[in-house]
Parts: structure tokens; sequence; C-alpha cells
């Protein structure tokens, strides 16, 4: 059945995972018969490279990022004259925008679906008339993150009386559920495309990619390394990626005498290769939500060592079977894990062709087939 | 066809009594589902009431697709074969069964349906909640959390076992229906309370069960256990007999414990809300249908409520209730056994085993006694009240004693006191009757003053005995007792006096308003502090106290010190000392500030304590931990010395020398090594990190430290000191003075204690486990130590000392006099060390201290393995241990009865140990740091007077 499909994010094309993550769905979504709308609640600046022809309208409500509500907080506040005129300004643009958002949407045929990628565009589509559509929520990004972060509160504004709304995994959605939100489920993120060839598993390469940031953890990666390499002098260490830590990092790999071992690739738009000349994979980040460089890799037939750090990893990597997690932040486990792998070619191509199949859960067809299903059950 | 059946009865027999506002909101929460194809299937009994017809009628039409009338055979009345009935007419892929009331989540039915097309399983089961209390707020029974504490599927109901033990299928999941019909599941008809056997047999049917950690059903009635006592015992005796059939012996005897438990102990603690009459019926109830054993592994107090409910005893059950909510107060008249182990019981007729409530070591004065009031009547304008106290015998005093009757205002400090004339004394309680003129000796203020607890005091030779009335509610209730009443604010702030029985059970008299004047008095006071502008008022004096409360915040108070404070001149040779976070006096910090008194150098103390300053010293100026005056002496001192950390927000002064003495060598992992540091966010770590680079020396005692401490804390080479710890000095010099004098006699601290010279002493001091506790609150934690045990295998030949960590409390069981005793509270650890004989602990740093005195040390670490994984250590305990590594208690207790054979294997360890570890404790460590941080750079300043205050 063909429905008629919006998908509301908070920008169509800022820099980011959300706006990949609209992009592909919307492709997917085309590919399947249906007809999209990808809305984004503003053009950003920092501007991703997006499908020149996408297949399918975009529409931004706003040009560039509305501003913030203001309220009066005491008596001064209430004479700022300029501060309430741009306030009054600022709610007749968002009437605007919600009233072009509720046009949008009256022109869906029955069935349609709404799928809100980020709870902070809700707040427009909230507003907006949504009779005959069903609405879905999303988050994307684990029950820890949202919870010590500002949106855990929009989250709960917003998604608590929603008809249906989904996070990555399963774990998520219990504690979510565990929280008072029983109308929370599951759904993850699709693998963008399966590598044709998986990698040979040749080279003594161990790869991690990743932004050099302090989340990503890779000030913890190389401690790891220092334990490994000298009972591995044949091995290389290869890092993808640039962030505004590759200083201190560089500096770190000096003092730790493993400049011989570390190879700084820099940033790279050829995943699939940069896997397929490494025989291990590392995940070493302080926080996830839904890895899908992790993902990737297994996908190339990679095994992984990651720090188990979000239900994410645990739902992506199913530890001994098609790759091996150590508690969050413990190098010694970590290094342990890559000692196992890469002494052991055996090992490594055991987990890898169960990692290349077992990432098929995550495949587009997969994924699509349980959206499918979502809208179905939806409608019941 | 619809997707979702929701079979609801109404009007049965043996089902409660349910109104049809019951079966409105029943009805109303399935129509509001989500999930919109489901219905509701109404079983409408032929003999149901009116009301309830008209409303199962009215449900129907106003939804005709939605809601299903059933009127079954006439023959079906009983709430069960109305089920039945409801589960033939479902036509949806799942069926689910409400009790009228019972409310569904609005999202159930989706949440139901998703996880068992998702998991193919026949039969789903989420969470539901029930009002405990009349009006009590809505909640979960506790063991569903963990239950559910995952989504899951399971192969069989031997995989999540409570779903059996505890009635946990009473509501609140669904069948798939096509299971239902082809397992034959059916309820039975004759059994009231029928849905506690139907969930256990439909899941001992299916096999496969997927369970959802999603709240399904609200609103479920407690079952009225004192009504239906025969009816939960039948299906809970079904249940059981299912269990056997399945071969499960080990889940029936667990879910006969749960049922005393979550029936049996409920059902006994109600009894002082019950008539009497009714307390009567009940117990005999019990004693015909309770004919199973009770089973042993129960806490004492809830066995002996079993057993005397068993044997239909009401007045014993009463005095069970009283003791499940005081688990410290002694009710009845116990029995110590003579002969081997001393086994207590409950009394004569009840020979529960109650040794474990320790009540054997209670002493007169010491304990709480249960004094049941047994009369309280108004005889001639006087109040009467008759009871008997509890007094076992071998509490009772050998000396005469007196009883004064006592009436204390609430909340205040007035009391006034009666003469008891009579007192009976018989073997194991006390007889007393009073007769109290309140109306003439209670003279109220009238105002805040209305409520007085009536207790009653037993006097022995100078020691009181103070104990509450206990009375069932129906005690006082309905016998018009009411006295006139004189407050001295006049008639119209009360006229009479009301003796009633308290929330917690205990008489009480109360000053109410009766006559007309008093009344009009009490509306217009009310009126004049409930109307518009005195919550208006309430509101602004509250917005007030909090903006006030701001200003006593640490964050302002941060704020404040570093923007502010900071610029003060310097004070020269001040020097502001804090130990453990100034929970005490000692440690390091203690031993410099009694080593600069002894050189007797001009500096000026001043001692920051946490919560009392009592066991701090009379010399030094005392601040309280966070007060203003903490941070003004902090900002202007010249001097910090300090062995754990000062607020890690607060920044060191300029011109101020920070000596961080620390608090022990490392096993365990610490700083930037620990795992739970480096998942930390870079801000986080950033923070730690200027904490620590405040510190200018930093204490280690040997090279491990060097290579431990100093590296995870990255600490630079010069701020080290190689002293060693300064506390430690005194057990250098203690083990020269034993060397040469032997240990006899011990410190004085060993009298304090009251430690027999003739007894060796075993410290045990276990490490903190814990994470960071919620709101400076002490945690309370059991200790992996049976401390009852060791008093009763080593009581005579041990003393033990027992030493939680500083941020933890131990909670400990009472043992005989002078075995057991807790010295957490005690301020200086090397005192205890200096008296120990024998040390055992499992990873505190406590070892590596005690190792210099060579003195048998025993490792107790039963989850040595665990530990050194999720925390990381710096070596193998097992390997370079000073003392044998334990694992289980019978190990610990062998090793510590073979302790004089096996000591001799321990010595050379014990010595390695020492050497590696306190390297540089050579027993002049406070002299040292004394002479390199404070008189090099103090002293000579403080003759330089002209220097001083020159505003920096």
């Amino acid at each position: 059945m063909s429905r008629d499909i919006f998908i509301v994010s908070n920008s169509t094309d800022e820099l980011g995972g959300v706006t990949a993550w609209t992009h592909q769905t919307a492709r997917l979504f085309t590919e399947q018969g249906h007809r999209v709308h990808v809305i984004g609640i503003h053009a950003s600046d920092r501007k991703m490279a997006l499908p020149a022809e996408p297949g399918y309208p975009v529409t931004a409500l706003y040009p560039a990022h509305p501003p913030t509500p203001w309220t009066p907080h005491g008596i001064r506040d209430r004479f700022r004259i300029p501060t309430r005129r741009r306030e009054a300004a600022r709610a007749e643009r968002k009437r605007r925008a919600v009233a072009r958002l509720s046009e949008l949407f009256a022109t869906a045929r029955p069935g349609a679906v709404v799928v809100v990628t980020q709870v902070w565009a809700m707040e427009w589509v909230g507003e907006a008339d949504t009779t005959g559509l069903r609405v879905i929520g999303m988050s994307h990004e684990s029950y820890d993150y949202s919870r010590a972060s500002h949106r855990y509160r929009w989250i709960k504004n917003h998604y608590r009386d929603i008809d249906h709304w989904l996070v990555l995994t399963e774990e998520d959605a219990d504690r979510w559920a565990g929280d008072g939100f029983d109308n929370v489920g599951f759904l993850p993120n699709a693998l963008a495309r399966l590598p044709h060839v998986p990698s040979p598993r040749t080279a003594r390469t161990v790869a991690a990619i990743g932004r050099l940031t302090d989340q990503k953890g890779i000030d913890l990666l190389l401690d790891t390394w220092a334990l490994v390499a000298p009972q591995r002098p044949d091995w290389r260490l290869r890092l993808y990626g640039t962030g505004e830590d590759e200083a201190a990092l560089k500096a770190q790999c000096s003092r730790l005498g493993l400049d011989g071992s570390v190879e700084w690739m820099g940033r790279t738009d050829d995943v699939e290769a940069a896997l397929a000349g490494a025989s291990v994979f590392v995940q070493s980040s302080r926080g996830e939500g839904f890895p899908l460089a992790l993902l990737e890799a297994m996908a190339s037939g990679v095994p992984c060592a990651a720090f188990d750090c979000a239900p994410g990893v645990r739902e992506i990597v199913r530890d001994g079977e098609d790759g091996l997690l150590a508690p969050a932040g413990d190098t010694a486990a970590l290094a342990d894990r890559l000692l196992r792998l890469t002494g052991n070619p055996r090992l490594r191509d055991a987990l890898g062709a169960r990692a290349r199949s077992g990432a098929q859960r995550f495949s587009e067809p997969e994924v699509g087939r349980r959206w499918e299903e979502l809208f179905a059950f939806l409608e019941r | 066809m619809s997707d979702f059946s929701c079979v609801i009865t109404a009007g049965g027999e043996n089902g409660g009594s349910e109104g049809p506002d019951a079966l409105r909101a029943s009805v109303a929460s399935v129509l509001g589902q989500s999930l919109r194809g489901s219905e509701a299937v109404v079983v409408l009994a032929a003999r149901a009431d009116g009301p309830t017809r008209t409303a199962a009628r009215a449900l129907a039409d106003s939804s005709p697709d939605r809601v299903r009338l059933i009127h079954p055979d006439p023959a079906a009345r009983t709430t069960g074969a109305l089920r039945n009935a409801g589960l033939d007419a479902a036509t949806g892929r799942y069926v689910l069964v409400l009790t009228p009331g019972e409310r569904l989540h609005r999202h159930a039915c989706r949440n139901l349906w998703q996880a068992g097309e998702r998991s193919r399983a026949d039969l789903v089961a989420g969470r539901w909640s029930w009002t405990t209390e009349e009006g009590g707020k809505e909640q979960e029974p506790p063991w569903q959390g963990e239950l559910y504490a995952r989504s899951r599927t399971v192969a069989g109901f031997a995989d999540a076992p409570q779903l059996v033990v505890r009635d946990a299928l009473v509501t609140g999941f669904c069948l798939r229906r096509e299971a239902a019909r082809r397992h034959g599941l059916r309820y039975e008809e004759d059994l009231a309370h029928g849905e506690i056997l139907f969930g256990p047999l439909a899941a001992a049917a299916v096999g496969r069960i997927a369970l959802v950690r999603r709240l399904i059903v609200t609103g479920r009635a407690v079952p009225d256990r004192a009504r239906d006592l025969a009816a939960l015992v039948e299906a809970h005796r079904r249940v059981a007999a299912t269990l056997d059939a399945h071969g499960l012996p080990a889940l029936r005897e667990e879910r006969e414990r749960a049922f005393v438990r979550d029936h049996l102990v409920p059902l006994a603690r109600s009894f002082p809300r019950l008539p009497a009459a009714r307390r009567t019926r009940v117990a005999a109830t019990a004693a015909r249908v309770l004919t199973a054993p009770v089973p042993p592994e129960l806490p004492p107090l809830e066995r002996v409520a079993a057993t005397l409910l068993a044997r239909g005893d009401a007045e014993g059950v009463l005095t069970a209730a009283y003791a499940l909510s005081r688990p410290a107060t002694v009710c009845a008249p116990v029995t110590v056994a003579t002969g081997e182990g001393g086994r207590v019981e409950w009394d004569e007729h009840c020979s529960v085993d109650v040794t474990e409530l320790g009540h054997q070591y209670r002493v007169f004065g010491g304990a709480r006694l249960m004094n049941r009031l047994t009369r309280c009547t108004a005889e001639k304008g006087r109040l009467l009240l008759e009871g008997r106290l509890v007094l076992p015998p071998h509490l009772a005093p050998d000396v005469a004693f007196t009883a004064t009757l006592e009436f204390r205002a609430r909340g205040g400090a007035r009391a006034v006191a009666f003469p008891v004339d009579d007192v009976r004394h018989d073997g194991n309680g006390v007889t007393w009757g009073a007769r109290a003129d309140v109306t003439r000796l209670l003279r109220p203020l009238g105002v805040r003053d209305t409520a007085w607890d009536a207790r009653l005091i037993v006097e022995a030779g100078g020691v009181r005995s103070v104990s509450d009335l206990f009375g069932p509610q129906d005690l006082v209730e309905g016998t018009a007792v009411r006295f006139a009443a004189r407050p001295r604010l006049g008639q119209l702030a009360g006229d009479t006096w009301e003796p009633y029985i308290t929330l917690k059970d205990h008489l009480a008299l109360r000053l109410t308003a009766r006559r007309r004047p008093a009344r009009a008095t009490r509306r217009l006071v009310r009126y004049a502090t409930h109307f518009r502008p005195a919550r208006k008022a309430k509101l602004l004096a509250r917005a007030l106290r909090k903006r006030l409360d701001r200003y006593r915040s640490r964050s302002f108070k941060a704020t404040t010190y570093n923007t502010w404070l900071t610029r003060l001149p310097v004070r020269r040779g001040s020097v502001v000392f804090e130990s453990h976070m100034g929970r005490c006096y000692g440690d390091s910090p203690r031993a410099l500030h009694e080593e600069i008194r002894r050189q007797g150098l001009k500096l000026r103390s001043t001692w920051s304590y946490d919560t009392s300053p009592a066991g701090f010293p009379d010399d030094a100026r005392l601040v309280r931990r966070w007060s203003w005056r903490y941070l003004w002496a902090l900002a202007r001192a010249e001097f910090w010395v300090d062995n754990q950390g000062f607020p890690q927000h607060l920044r060191k002064p300029a011109r101020t020398t920070y000596l961080q003495t620390w608090h022990g060598s490392a096993y365990k992992r610490m700083g930037f090594d620990e795992t739970r540091v480096r998942l930390q966010n870079a801000p986080q770590r950033e923070r730690l990190q200027q904490a620590v680079h405040r510190f200018d020396h930093f204490l280690v005692r040997s090279e491990h430290d060097v290579a431990t401490l100093a590296r995870a804390y990255r600490l630079p080479e010069d701020r080290l000191l190689r002293t060693g710890y300064p506390r430690n000095d005194a057990l250098v010099a203690e083990r020269t003075r034993t060397e040469s004098e032997g240990r006899l006699p011990r410190p004085p601290l060993a009298g304090a204690l009251g430690i027999d010279d003739h007894k060796k002493v075993v410290l045990y001091a276990p490490t903190f486990r814990g994470g960071p506790a919620a709101g400076g609150k002490q945690a309370r934690r059991r200790l992996l130590l049976d401390v009852r045990e060791f008093a009763e295998r080593f009581g005579d030949s041990y003393t033990l000392l027992v030493r939680a960590h500083y941020l933890e409390a131990a909670r400990l069981p009472l043992c005989p006099p002078g075995t057991v005793i807790d010295v957490s509270r005690h301020h200086d650890v090397s005192e205890l060390l200096a008296l120990a004989d024998v040390l055992v602990t499992d990873y505190s740093s406590i070892m590596f201290d005690f190792a210099l005195l060579d003195r048998p040390v025993l490792l107790y670490a039963p989850d040595l393995d665990t530990y050194a994984a999720e925390r990381g250590s710096y070596f193998d305990l097992r390997e370079k241990a000073p003392g044998p590594v334990t694992a289980t208690q019978e190990e610990l207790f062998a090793e510590l009865a073979e302790l004089k054979k096996s000591d001799i294997r321990h010595a050379s360890h014990r010595a390695a140990f020492a050497a590696e570890f306190g390297a540089f404790d050579r027993g002049d460590a406070a002299r040292q740091v004394v002479a390199a941080v404070f008189s090099r750079q103090g002293a000579s300043r403080i003759t330089d007077h002209h220097d001083r205050g020159a505003g920096r």
C-alpha cells in the first residue's frame, strides 16, 4: 500500500547523523512506493552533502534557525518593549510555520504517517493539525544520553501523550517504559548498503573510525594500544577521522611511544576501502547511540572489539558471537579483546563471517519491512 | 472479529462487591485503548442488581460495535463461571480478563499485541499496580520490579519463577485465544479469587511466555484478606499442588514463603484495625484453613505471626502485628532456653525461635517494652486505664519499682504525670491500672498542644523504662469516653478531652470542640488561616524562604568564595586541618596537629568538622564544613592540611600551601586509573585535575605510592614528600614498645571500650563498597561478615571491633555484651590498630598500615574477583597479601581458629609486605613533615612581623 509519509526533522540539511538518516529513510520509503515529503523546521548554514536530485520534495519552514522563545522574568523584563515585540514576531512567525505545516498535512491521503525524527520538531508538529494522520515520534539517542540532557524535559512534554514513538533499541525502550512512557517502541537504524566483497582480513591492521573528540575516547584507545603494541609488533593501528583533540592525541601517542605503530589517516570518505584494508575494528567511545561505524565494519566482515557503553552497542554486537565487548572504560579488558582478535586468525574469520551475516538484521530491506509492519500495526 | 477481547464480568457471586462505577471504569479503559480493534465483552450475571444492569446496557448501547453484552446461562452464577462464558464469547486474537474496577493502561493492548506478535508467545504478561490502602497511592507490588526488569521471552514459566511464586498472573496478562481453547483453559467455577489459580495454570500450559516491561493494568483492588482468607488459602493450595504436579518442589516451597509474606503477614498487620469480634472470627477461620506447617526459612517475626494465625490466637496475632512494625520492641515474654546455644522462644505457648531478635541481650531501661492497653473507660469523671506491660524474667529489675502514667504534649516538652495506684508484678509482666483526673490536672494551653500521648514510666533503682500504650483501634472507638477540658486559653480553645488510638496504635488524648462557642471559634480560626490573603501570605513566606535558602546553598557559597573571599590577605601562620571531609579528628592531620603542638610552633590551628564538634580538640578553633566561617578560614589560611580533599569547587588562594597527607596506599585503582573517572566527559575530568593541582605536597609511604597514586593523580615529582604517614608514627612506636615490654598493659582505650585483658582483639574493617551516597546520607549496609556467628564461635576468646568505612555505617545485630563493639564512630583508626591483635579486612588500605605492627592479618574477600574486575587493582592480592586470603566465612573462621600455628608461615609474607608498601614509615614522619613544610616556610615568616597584613 502506498502512503503519504512526512518526515519532519530539525533541519533539512544540517551536518549530522539524523539528517543522513532522514534522507536515507526517505529514499528507502520512496523505493518502497510511498510518497515522501521531507520537512525541516529550518535550513542550515553548515550544509551536508546531499543527493543532488532527491526524488522527493524537501521543504524548510524557516530559512534559518528560528529564535528561541522568551518569557519575562521579574518586573524589569515586563518593560523591555523591543524584546517583547521580537517575541511577538517570533510567535507570529511560528503560527505561520505551523499553518504551513498544517497545509502540507492537509494534502495527505488517508493512512498518511508523520515521522518526527527529533523531539524539538515536535513543538511544531504538535501544534499543527494532524487529524487523520498517525504521528510517530523518534529519539536517536540512548536513554542515558537523553536523561542527562535538556531533551529529557522536551521528551516528557511532547512524547508522553503522543500515539507512538520510537527509540533505537529494546533496552532503551524498556528504560523509558520504566520511566512511565508506555507508548514507546523501538526500531533500529538501517545500514545504508552492504559491501559486495568482505574484507580479506589479511592485513595486519586494526582500524578505528570516528571524530577525534572526547566522546569517541581515542585517548582510551591509545592507552589500550600501548598495552597491545609491545605484544603485536607487526600490527598497526589506523585512526580515521579528524577533530578538535587531534593535537593533544598525537602528543599522547608520542608520549606513549606509539608513533611507530599508530597511523593517523585523517578524514576519509571511502569507509569501505578503509575497512577492506583492516582485519580488526575497534571502538572505544565513552558514549554512543546506535553506532553505524560499528555496523559498517561488521557488514564488511571485520570483527569488532568495542566498549560496551550503550544499549545500541550491545544490540549490534553480540558478545562472543559476532564481536567482542569490554566493560566501558576498562582499557585492560579492551586490550585483552584486541590481543585475542589479533592473535587468532581463525577467531577473526569466524567472528567476521558471523558479523557480516548478523549485520543483515539491520539491512535496508529488513528495516523497511519493520517500518511497514509498524505502519500496519498502528492502524489496528 | 476484533483484535483484542477484554472480558469483564458484572454481578457474579463471590467475586467481591464492585458496583456499576467499577464496571464503567473498566469498560471506559477498554474503549480508550490506542489499539482500536479492542472490544469489551461484558458478561452480565442473571442475578446482577438493577444499577449494574442499567450501567451494562447503557455501555453496550453507547458503543455497540466495541462493547458486547453477554447474558450467560442463568446457572452460571459465580465469577468463575461468568468468566468462562466470556472466554467462550470472545472473538479477538488475544483475550484478557479484567476484574471490574481494574483499568487498562491506554497503550496496554498495543503493547501486549506487539509483544505477542513479535515473540509468537501464547501468553504475554506485563506490570500492574494496585492501591494498597484506602485513598493511598497507587503502587506496584515490590517484587514486580525484578520480574519485569527487561522485556524478554521465556521458554517456560520455570525461567521466570516469580510468575508463579508470587501472585503475578492475577491480572495484566493476555492469552492467545486459540491457545486458551487448545489447552482447554478454564476458571474454576467454585473458587473465589479463581484468577490466582488460572494464571499459573495458563502459564504452565502454554510454554513460551513473553514478559513486557509496560504497565498494563492499574486500579486492581487489594483482596480483603480478612474476609476472603479461606478462598485465598484454597487458591494458593491448588497453585502449590500444580507446582508439585510439575515436579517443582523448590518453587512450591518458595511459594509457601511468599504466601506468608504476601497474605498472612499483611493480614496479621491489619489486626489492630479490625474490631474485636472480627479478629476472633478471622483467627478461627485461620485455624481451620491454615493446616500446612509454617515454612521455616522466614524471618522470626513473620514466622511468629503465621504460627499464631494458624493457631487461631487472636490476641497473640495482635501482639505479633505490633512486633512486626517494631522489631526492637520486646512484645512477648520471651523465654531463654537453658542449655546449648541459649535458644530464645517467643513465649511459653509459641515456641518459635526468635534468637535473632537479640531480646536476650537487652536490659531493663535500654529496651522498649510492649504495653498492651486492655481497658480505657470513664469512671466517675476520671479516665480509667488498665494494661499489661510485658516484662520477661531476665529483664525484670531486682529492686522494687514504681510506675507513673504520663501525658506528654506532642511536639512539645510539657508532660503531666499521674500516679498508678494498682501495680502487680507476676512472672513475666506487670499488670497495672490508673485513674487519671484529666479534667483537673491536664491543663493544655489550647493552641498547638491539642494532642497528648500517654506513656507509662516504670522506674527501678534510678533506671526508667518508658512504654507507649498499645491498643487496637476499637478499644476506644464507639465508647463515649469524654472528659471536660479546661485549656488555659479558655473554653473557646476547646472543651473536651477525647481519648483515641493514633495511627501508630498508641493511646493519646486530643482536645476537641464539642460545644457551640468552641466550635465557632475553631471555624473562625480556620477561616482566618485559610482564606485568601492568608494563603497568599503563606506562599510569599515560602518564596522568601526559598530565596534565603539560595544564599545558604553550596553553589552560592562556592561562587562567593572563589570571587571574593580568595582576595582576602593571608593570615600568617594559620592552618586549616580537615580529616576525611570533616568526619573525624584523626589520621595524619591529627598527628601533624599534635606534633605542631608538641614542638610549640606558633601556628593558629583551625579544625573543620562535618556534623558534630564532639571529640575535636579544645585548643583549636572549630568550624563547621561549608559554613561561612569555614570558607573564611580557608580563604585566609597559610596552610591547608587534609587527607582527602577540600571541596573540589574551592580554589586555593595563591599564597596558600596545601599539604595533602592522603589516607592510604592503593590496592584498588584510583584517580585517572579508575574506570569511572576515565569514562567521565572532558570537563568533569578537567575539574578533577584542577582539584588535584591544588596539592603542593603529597605524602607517600613507599615507591609503590609513587608508581600508583602519584601517577594516577598526575602529580609531578617535586610535589612528593617521601616521609611516610604521620599517623603511622604511633604504630611504629607501639611496635617498639610491645617488642620490649610485651602487649600488656594495653593502651587506655581498651579500658574505655570495656575490653577484657584476657581476650584477644580482632578488628574488622571492610572497605567502602557503594558509590557516592545520595544527598550526603550515610548508606547503611549489611556487613559481609556474620557478626552474630562470630560472637557465637569466638565470643569467649575474642572481642570483635567493627569499623565501618567512614562513608558508611554498619547495622550490627544485638550480640552478647563484650563480644562485638561498634567502633565506627571512633575518631582515630590508628588507636584502634594499636589495640588490635588481629586485623580482618578485605581491600581497605588499613592493611598497609597495620603491617607495620607485624601482627596477624586475615583477608576476608568473598568478592575478590568481581571487585578486582570492576574496580581494577594495582597488584594481585593473593600473591602479595600479608596473610591468608579467605573467600568464605568458614575459611576465615578456620584460619582464625588456627591462628597461632599458621602465623609463623605468614610472618615472612608480612615482613615483605611491610617492607614493600611502608618503606618510608620509620616513625618520624610527623617531625619530618613539620620540618619540611611548617618550620621552613612558616616559622621564618612568623618572626617576620613587619610583613604582616601587607594586604595581599
